[in-house]
């Protein structure tokens, strides 16, 4: 049975207006899409964005636009709906290979993203303490991160992420390479950032439909243009939104036991022939 | 206990293993040089009581110290100035310049001599200056190649956290190759040993074991000059064994997931 979460839409909190990004030949041409805050009655509801895509296609250089890290070509990147371009810093960014700093601990990375935002020593303290005990990492703090697994190694970098960045965090892959076991750890991971405040944002860029499916509030498509033929022309842009907390398809833990879920999975895995 | 094939590569050995090996190959290359015959080189036993006699007579030990202080001044002046350089060039602006102070490494010495001794106010500080050049330009030229082969990973990162510019230098290349400086350190401590008799050739009277080891080696004492040359392998490895000790203290991030001896 569908269940629709009553939700309402407030302010816009991501622009994605008319992103091209050229080399010699173009590689994203007009991007548009947007994410608002989206509100459910008595609870902290974040958004989860999923952005999918078959690999090649452009979601890389789509992600390091949105993270601030390139200039695209042309159109922009706007926070929450300001004027200005999105700066890198100002977006939280987990790459696919877990990025930290090797020559520090668990606990140096941590201080290092908390002092970042200008607070003080104890304040930092406290909120790594924090994290570290969320993330279940508290054991690790002295370790390096080349002493870690995978996943905590995951963890400690969405955690180092989310002491410095504005609310925002873009993951690039975080499923790719795991057992089914770890990657609903992982799902469980980002829904629990998503819903701890009101303006999480959540970009995950892969290709992992079902996990997208399970964790995402909307699904952007992204393909290329094709000419009448169905040939590729030219760069890739979004080619359709799924809105699934509209579909009453979000936030439902129990999603993967409904009829919807693998017919959408269906229905998405026959669109990426054609992306 | 289940037999190993040495001759293999990268076969796990443990750790007391490799140490028998080598005191068990230097044991041999020892009896080898003893039971040569050889009536060109002094026996051990020679360079043993020429080693005596340089100690007693000769001041070796104190032409020692004279050595490592100008050694260990030379090592810390060009490391820093290396460093520094080095961070300097992630600035387009002094990239030039690092490589050019990479290039110079190809000049001879000879020719820099003079201009050292217009600029150096004693004997001591023409050494170090000299000194601390040859170990500055082959220091810059390793610290470039690190820089090269930085991947952009790391600094994307520094940029998601919010750093910028020169604190992304700091992390990056001072703090993030900190181990690498250090491996560097240890190579220009033993590239200063051996260009130190050269330096000290220029001014032996003001002393030093490399004037010493010269002075020996124009008489054609060669019990002399190979129990000087042991005196320095010896430093130089003890030298050598103490940096590797620090970098291990100080980084011992660096040690993860490498291939070592199983213990």
């Amino acid at each position: 049975m569908t269940t629709i979460h009553e939700y309402t839409l407030g302010e816009r909190l991501l622009t994605l207006d008319n992103v091209c990004v050229h080399y010699d030949r173009p590689i994203l041409d007009g991007v548009t899409g947007h994410v608002d805050n989206i509100r459910r009655a008595g609870r902290q509801q974040g958004q989860v964005v999923c952005l999918l895509g078959p690999s090649g296609i452009g979601k890389s250089q789509l992600f390091r636009c949105i993270a601030g890290l390139q200039r695209p070509t042309s159109g922009s990147v706007r926070l929450n709906g300001s004027g200005r371009e999105v700066q890198a810093g100002e977006v939280g960014v987990v790459a696919q290979n877990y990025p930290l700093f090797n020559h520090r601990t668990v606990w140096g990375n941590l201080m290092l993203a908390a002092l970042r935002r200008g607070r003080s020593v104890d304040a930092a303290r406290e909120a790594c303490l924090a994290l570290l005990d969320k993330f279940r990492l508290a054991d690790h703090a002295r370790a390096h991160p080349m002493m870690l697994s995978g996943g905590q190694r995951q963890r400690v970098a969405i955690a180092q992420q989310l002491l410095c960045s504005s609310h925002f965090l873009l993951l690039d892959e975080p499923f790719s390479g795991l057992d089914p076991l770890v990657k609903t750890a992982v799902c469980e991971t980002l829904i629990d950032v998503s819903t701890s405040h009101e303006l999480n944002t959540i970009i995950v860029v892969t290709h992992d439909i079902d996990c997208a499916i399970r964790i995402a509030d909307t699904l952007w498509l992204l393909g290329r243009h094709r000419d009448a033929g169905g040939r590729p022309a030219g760069g890739a842009s979004i080619q359709q939104t799924y809105d699934l907390a509209g579909m009453g398809l979000a936030w439902d833990p129990d999603i993967e036991s409904r009829p919807e879920f693998h017919d959408l999975a269906a229905e998405l895995k026959a669109r990426f022939a054609t992306l | 206990m289940k037999p190993v094939n040495l001759l293999l590569p990268f076969t796990p050995v443990r750790v007391r293993w490799l140490h028998f090996l080598v005191a068990a190959q230097a044991v041999a290359a020892l009896g080898l040089w003893a039971l040569s015959g050889s009536r060109t080189l002094p026996s051990p036993l020679e360079v043993a009581r020429a080693w005596g006699d340089l100690v007693a007579n000769q001041g070796l030990l104190v032409e020692l110290w004279t050595s490592v202080k100008v050694s260990l001044l030379a090592l810390a002046l060009s490391t820093a100035a290396a460093v520094a350089l080095a961070c300097l060039a992630t600035a387009p602006l002094f990239m030039p310049l690092a490589r050019l102070a990479a290039a110079l490494r190809f000049l001879g010495f000879a020719g820099l001599t003079y201009v050292f001794m217009l600029v150096s106010s004693d004997a001591i500080a023409l050494r170090v200056g000299i000194l601390a050049f040859g170990m500055f330009v082959f220091m810059v030229t390793g610290l470039l190649s690190e820089l090269a082969a930085t991947a952009r990973d790391p600094i994307d990162h520094c940029r998601t956290l919010g750093m910028r510019h020169w604190r992304i230098t700091a992390e990056v290349v001072v703090l993030g190759k900190s181990d690498v400086i250090l491996d560097l350190v240890r190579q220009n401590a033993a590239v200063g040993w051996t260009l130190l008799t050269l330096v000290e050739g220029l001014t032996r009277s003001a002393g030093g074991i490399g004037a010493m080891l010269l002075n020996q080696n124009r008489y054609f004492l060669l019990a002399g000059v190979f129990a000087i040359q042991a005196t320095i392998l010896v430093v130089g490895l003890a030298q050598d064994a103490l940096l590797s000790l620090i970098k291990e203290t100080a980084c011992p991030w660096s040690m993860l997931g490498k291939e070592t001896p199983a213990s």
